[in-house]
């Protein structure tokens, strides 16, 4: 009877690959209290290695931000303040002299230098690198030498408004002034790099970029193979010189679906999801109390007019029309269940210089939008372009419904697979509709809700994928941009908004919103303006 | 024996070659950049994407593509990912849970299917017997998308909810078998049924053969009858569908791994496809049609222990 | 044989006479027993083709032959309940499909009907099966979706009879390398795993439409109607009746399609009858992984993806469309069934 050897070979294989993978999850699911069991946190896989200056999403800076120090962090005020920088000094908001605290070490041991920040910033701004924060560094001096663009080698490595002064103190020039850069500075993408991290050549090693050496809070504990490993895990770094967190190791879950997560918070295999899904929400607020947060987050979701493609939209009415045709508030409430908020600024009102209310055409309106549309003769077929992943189907689909129901028009939706498509359409002019964007800031001011998505210059580098150009709205900007102090630029900054609001290139829908749930076994857990946890706060329950 | 065997294995180069020539052509053809899909939703520098496009040799022709990736696959090497990852790690680790998946199905496909159809077979036109033709009939028409939202609904939440207690955890592989347990019944389901009415006819045939009744005339007892004469010979086609089924379960485990969010290589190959990693997406894809000539050559070899009038030349 | 397995199995449940039929037909052994038990002797055939050599040339005679299979296996149906349940069932499946005003007075594809703020209200009189995620009248989108899925089906079981029927009986027909070439590339495309082939190739079309869902089903699923085709034709090519008609010196293409195609033709309608709900089950795992069907149009799998994400809080907006697609499927599996049956009284 051979078959019946054959099937219990068979039989005994699934057995033992099920037994292995039993024992796999044990380990990470026991008694949450004992004294070795990490803090574990939910993230979404990182897109790439953990290259500081290469990294522009919220799952690789969440881990960062756990080995490396930021030189400034943000207060209650959202206002920076020096956290590795001793000092950061400037009188003409040109030239920025930077020094930082001496009693900072690597987790390999060294000193942390100013040359180590130097080196770092000429790396990320250096296209030969082909780093996604290149673009951070397009303000300081000496940033074109190392940019001249496809096909053509860089004449030099470093920028020459970048020099470390001595070994804790450098200093930055900008090539005009910006009264903002100091807000900048609290951006994974200035994070400084240790010798260790270059090879002979000058590159940043992939052994790196697998188990970084920062100088922050956390070590990494062993190499990071993206793609196969599930967890993270981190140590405690003892050489840290400011407040330490009150547990020893922290654990980053890599989970693919929130839903998951929440499930798996719910049972206690996890203490802190940043992030719940929509359909999670009723349950958090009802059973978890004080460990539900909901907070401001620093994004916004608008729809854009393809003013660059076509001329359809260029009567401003069209545009005020279709935004108050949009029903901000169902939307926010429906099919986000409050994980967004109705939009009613270009400002987010997490910042200083948000303004309640201050745009009217956000304001629902069904009649007067139908009126407007029909005597600005709107197009009787709209078109909306949107990536259906990441639950954007459901608003967007929510969209489309307001404005055939309110409008009395045809919306066809264009779907694409990816968000960059309907960019490269649009640049090619092959897509001539309205489309859906987003802006997540890169630093928190005011300033960089209006720069990088409507300034004339950001048609080409920024996110200005309307292609809005206004030369007053430009001038204001500078003005803001050279103003004495943040007090002041954001005057100038407001009065840009105010240009907005009134031409409306792209209409705000709503403004993320923080949520996140943290299990019973921690607490002090508290998410910052970067949307990352602050771990000096956060302690263990026994 | 042994030259039938080299002869089948011959036979599976052309078309284990002419799949990944397919698959890789497929995915070349795909629309949307790689690296684009590397920066998010934020615009990259096209200079930037330029010089990425040259690192990883995106500007070839699609043939010398092919080739790079072929001669590396024969010295062991299936490319990386973008990010740097031997493409072999990522699949064995994927791999892993699918395999899980897939034999947990197995093994209920064969216990189950099996079972129902004996308990047919042996009361044939009774009841019982119609009822197990008709509820294996329901379960062939109730495709895999909706037993697995409806068992996930009543077994995973509402128990639990009703219960207090979690018996079926309702997603993800931390429960180690017990998480399997739901997903490879979904997976499973259709080939229950076909099972057990392929044991349930095979089985009724034979038991109305001559040598079937010639046992019982001497007297063996009917224990003995049927597990030693007839169930043995009904046996053949069964083993040869259980075989052909393990490739198809594999291949078709997308859809429960996404429902119960099992980070299998169904959900690999998705996500690969989004992110245009085309190392991943050809080296899974090569991988399944390898299960796939392996399984069904296993079964044909089986076949011939089986059933000793088969012989291979 | 579901979603997950786009035909492949040929899906003829519990069909004695195909030992090696589900997913290796191409195993000698299968093959070997298929040859000697199938069609070949199964007695309704022989004796009622009128392929005797005298009788081909005659109108007459080529309107008797198909009578006689046809019209006894159309008697034999009729008398059947599963037949008749099922064909009651598609009946009222293909009115739903062809005219859904007569089942519901909402226009689902009208947005004025939609009402975000009614959204995921359970089952009442205004919303017989609730609403969903965008506060549209969940009965009225199933009913709707009905046209779209079955489109799918159909179209796909069209194109998979026509090209895999025709290569397998060039195949079968001719032998030799046509014979090796086409069963290679057959071979190919069977070992690639359906959904994941499907999946890979609407990749490449960006947007999913009946067309291009229709085209990556058949492009899988093709080779089983081959396989099944081939085998028909090699055994018919022994018979009696078309050596006697070669002998009379038949042109090889009359052959083929008047003498070889009629008499080989059944088993492949049988499997496509079955086939026919499992793309429709096919179309909706694909749709619902996001790359099957686009909105604004409507089908089942897409209606279960859209109310996925929100499905413990509302279950009914993914219950029902899940409940027509079973039913929908389970009919036509039931109709290949009989008509396997009486197509094939040995069965039995």
């Amino acid at each position: 009877m051979r078959v019946f050897k054959g099937a219990k070979i068979i039989a005994g294989a699934a057995l033992l690959s099920l037994g292995l993978a039993a024992c796999g999850s044990g380990t990470s699911t026991g008694d949450a209290g004992g004294a070795d069991q990490p803090v574990r946190m939910r993230i979404g896989e990182p897109q790439k290695l953990f290259y500081p200056s290469d990294t522009v999403e919220s799952e690789g800076a969440e881990v960062l931000a756990s080995i490396f120090a930021p030189l400034v962090k943000y207060d209650e005020d959202k206002k920076p303040v020096e956290f590795v920088a001793e000092s950061i000094k400037t009188n003409d908001n040109r030239v920025w002299t930077i020094k930082i605290k001496s009693k900072f070490t690597w987790h390999n041991g060294e000193k942390l230098i100013a040359q180590n920040y130097v080196d770092a910033w000429n790396y990320a701004a250096n296209q030969e690198n082909a780093q996604s924060t290149n673009y951070f560094f397009a303000r300081v001096r000496g940033y074109d030498a190392l940019n001249p663009g496809e096909g053509k080698t860089p004449s030099t490595d470093k920028m020459s408004g970048l020099r470390a002064l001595d070994e804790e103190t450098f200093q930055v020039t900008l090539k005009q002034p910006f009264s903002q850069f100091l807000t900048m500075l609290g951006y994974s993408a200035f994070y400084p790099l240790p010798k260790a991290a270059f090879d002979d050549n000058g590159k940043v090693t992939e052994a790196y970029a697998k188990k970084p050496i920062g100088q922050g809070m956390f070590q990494i504990d062993k190499p990071y193979n993206k793609g196969t490993d599930q967890t993270i895990n981190l140590t405690q770094y003892e050489g840290f010189p400011l407040d330490k967190p009150k547990f020893k190791k922290l654990q980053f879950k890599v989970y693919n679906s929130a839903e998951t997560a929440w499930n798996d918070l719910q049972a206690g295999n996890i203490d802190i999801q940043e992030q719940l899904p929509p359909s999670a929400i009723s349950a958090a607020k009802a059973e978890l109390g004080d460990r539900y947060i909901d907070q401001e987050d620093a994004s916004i979701g608008y729809l854009g007019f393809p003013l660059v493609a076509s001329d359809v939209y260029d009567d401003p009415r069209i545009r005020r029309a279709i935004s108050m045709a949009i029903d901000r508030k169902t939307i926010t409430e429906t099919v986000f269940s409050g994980t967004r908020a109705p939009a009613d600024d270009f400002i987010n009102p997490l910042l200083p210089g948000y303004r309640p209310g201050a745009c009217q055409a956000c304001v629902y309106d069904p009649e007067g939008a139908k009126k407007l549309y029909e005597e600005a003769n709107g197009p009787r077929t709209l078109q909306l372009g949107s990536n259906m992943d990441n639950g954007h189907k459901e608003w967007i689909e929510a969209v489309a419904n307001n404005l055939r129901s309110n409008l009395g028009v045809t919306v066809e939706l264009d779907q694409v697979e990816k968000f960059q498509e309907i960019l490269d359409r649009l640049e090619a002019k092959q897509y001539t509709g309205m489309f859906r964007s987003g802006w997540l800031i890169d630093y928190p001011s005011a300033e960089n809700y209006l720069t990088p998505v409507f300034s004339t210059g950001a048609i080409k580098t920024g996110a200005n994928y309307a292609g809005y150009s206004n030369t007053d709205f430009d001038r204001l900007l500078a003005k803001g941009d050279s103003a004495a102090s943040l007090e002041e630029g954001l005057k100038y900054y407001q009065q840009a908004d105010d240009l907005l609001l009134r031409d409306l290139p792209m209409i705000p829908i709503f403004y993320y919103r923080m949520n996140a749930a943290f299990s019973e076994h921690v607490r002090g857990v508290r998410i910052n303006l970067l949307n990352q946890v602050e771990w000096a706060s956060v302690e263990k329950v026994a | 024996m042994g030259r039938y065997l080299i002869r089948r294995l011959l036979q599976a180069i052309p078309v284990l070659l002419g799949a990944t020539l397919l698959i890789y052509a497929v995915v070349f053809a795909l629309p949307g950049d790689p690296i684009a899909s590397m920066s998010g939703e934020k615009r990259m520098d096209p200079d930037i994407v330029g010089i990425l496009r040259d690192q990883y040799h995106l500007n070839d022709p699609f043939i010398v593509q092919y080739w790079h990736y072929i001669s590396g696959v024969f010295q062991g090497d299936f490319g990386r990912t973008f990010a740097g990852v031997e493409v072999s790690e990522i699949i064995a680790s994927k791999f892993q849970v699918t395999l899980n998946l897939a034999f947990t199905a197995l093994v209920m496909e064969a216990v189950i299917g099996v079972g129902l159809g004996l308990y047919a077979a042996l009361r044939r036109g009774r009841a019982q017997d119609t009822l197990v033709l008709a509820s294996t009939l329901v379960l062939i028409s109730i495709p895999t998308l909706v037993t697995g939202f409806v068992l996930q609904l009543l077994l995973g939440v509402k128990l639990k909810q009703s219960t207090g207690i979690e018996i079926f955890p309702v997603a993800g592989v931390s429960d180690g078998l017990r998480s399997y347990l739901l997903p490879a019944f979904v997976l499973a389901g259709t080939s229950i049924a076909y099972l057990a009415r392929l044991t349930r006819t095979n089985l009724a045939e034979t038991l109305r053969a001559d040598y079937i009744r010639t046992a019982v005339a001497k007297g063996l007892p009917r224990r003995r009858v049927i597990g030693r004469h007839a169930l043995r010979n009904a046996l053949i086609p069964l083993v040869t569908y259980l075989g052909a089924d393990l490739g198809t379960l594999m291949g078709g485990a997308v859809i429960t791994e996404t429902i119960f969010n099992l980070p299998g290589i169904g959900q690999e190959l998705f996500r690969s496809v989004y992110e245009r990693q085309q190392p991943v997406v050809v080296g899974i894809v090569t991988l399944l049609v390898l299960v796939y000539i392996l399984a069904n050559l296993i079964v044909d070899l089986l076949y011939a222990v089986l059933d000793p009038r088969i012989r291979y030349e | 044989m579901s979603d997950t397995t786009i035909p492949r199995t040929p899906g003829a449940p519990g069909a004695p006479g195909a030992p090696g039929a589900p997913g290796v037909p191409g195993a000698p052994g299968g093959r070997r027993a298929r040859h000697a038990k199938r069609p070949a002797q199964s007695s309704p055939q022989g004796p009622r083709s009128p392929k005797d050599p005298g009788g081909t040339g005659t109108p007459g005679a080529d309107d008797a032959r198909p009578a006689g299979l046809w019209s006894d296996a159309w008697h034999d149906l009729r008398r059947r309940p599963l037949f008749v349940a099922s064909a009651v069932l598609i009946g009222v499946i293909l009115l739903m499909a062809v005219v859904p005003q007569l089942f519901t007075s909402v226009d689902p594809y009208d947005a004025v009907n939609c009402r975000l703020g009614d959204a995921r209200q359970a089952p009442s009189a205004d919303h017989w099966f609730g609403t969903d995620n965008q506060g549209c009248d969940t009965f009225a989108r199933t009913v709707y979706g009905t046209r779209v899925s079955l489109l799918v089906g159909l179209s796909a079981t069209v194109m998979t009879v026509l090209v895999g029927g025709l290569l397998g009986l060039l195949a079968g027909f001719r032998g030799g390398w046509p014979d090796a070439l086409l069963s290679r590339v057959a071979e190919i495309f069977f070992a690639i795993p359906s959904v994941l082939g499907a999946l890979l190739i609407l990749a490449v079309f960006r947007t999913g439409t009946v067309w291009t869902v229709m085209l990556a089903l058949s492009m899988l699923a093709w080779p089983m109607t081959f396989r099944i085709m081939r085998a028909a034709v090699i055994t018919a090519k022994g018979q009696d009746y078309v050596i006697a008609a070669r002998a009379l010196g038949a042109s090889g293409g009359r052959l083929m399609f008047r003498h070889i195609l009629p008499n080989s033709v059944a088993s492949v309608i049988v499997v496509a009858t079955i086939n026919l709900g499992v793309f429709i089950a096919a179309e909706a795992g694909l749709s619902f992984l996001g790359v099957g069907i686009q909105s604004p149009s409507i089908s089942w799998g897409l209606m279960i993806a859209d109310a996925r994400p929100r499905f413990l809080e509302a279950a009914g907006p993914l219950l029902f469309p899940a409940a027509f697609l079973s039913v929908t499927v389970l009919a036509f599996i039931m109709l290949g069934d009989a008509v396997r049956d009486a197509l094939d009284p040995k069965l039995r």
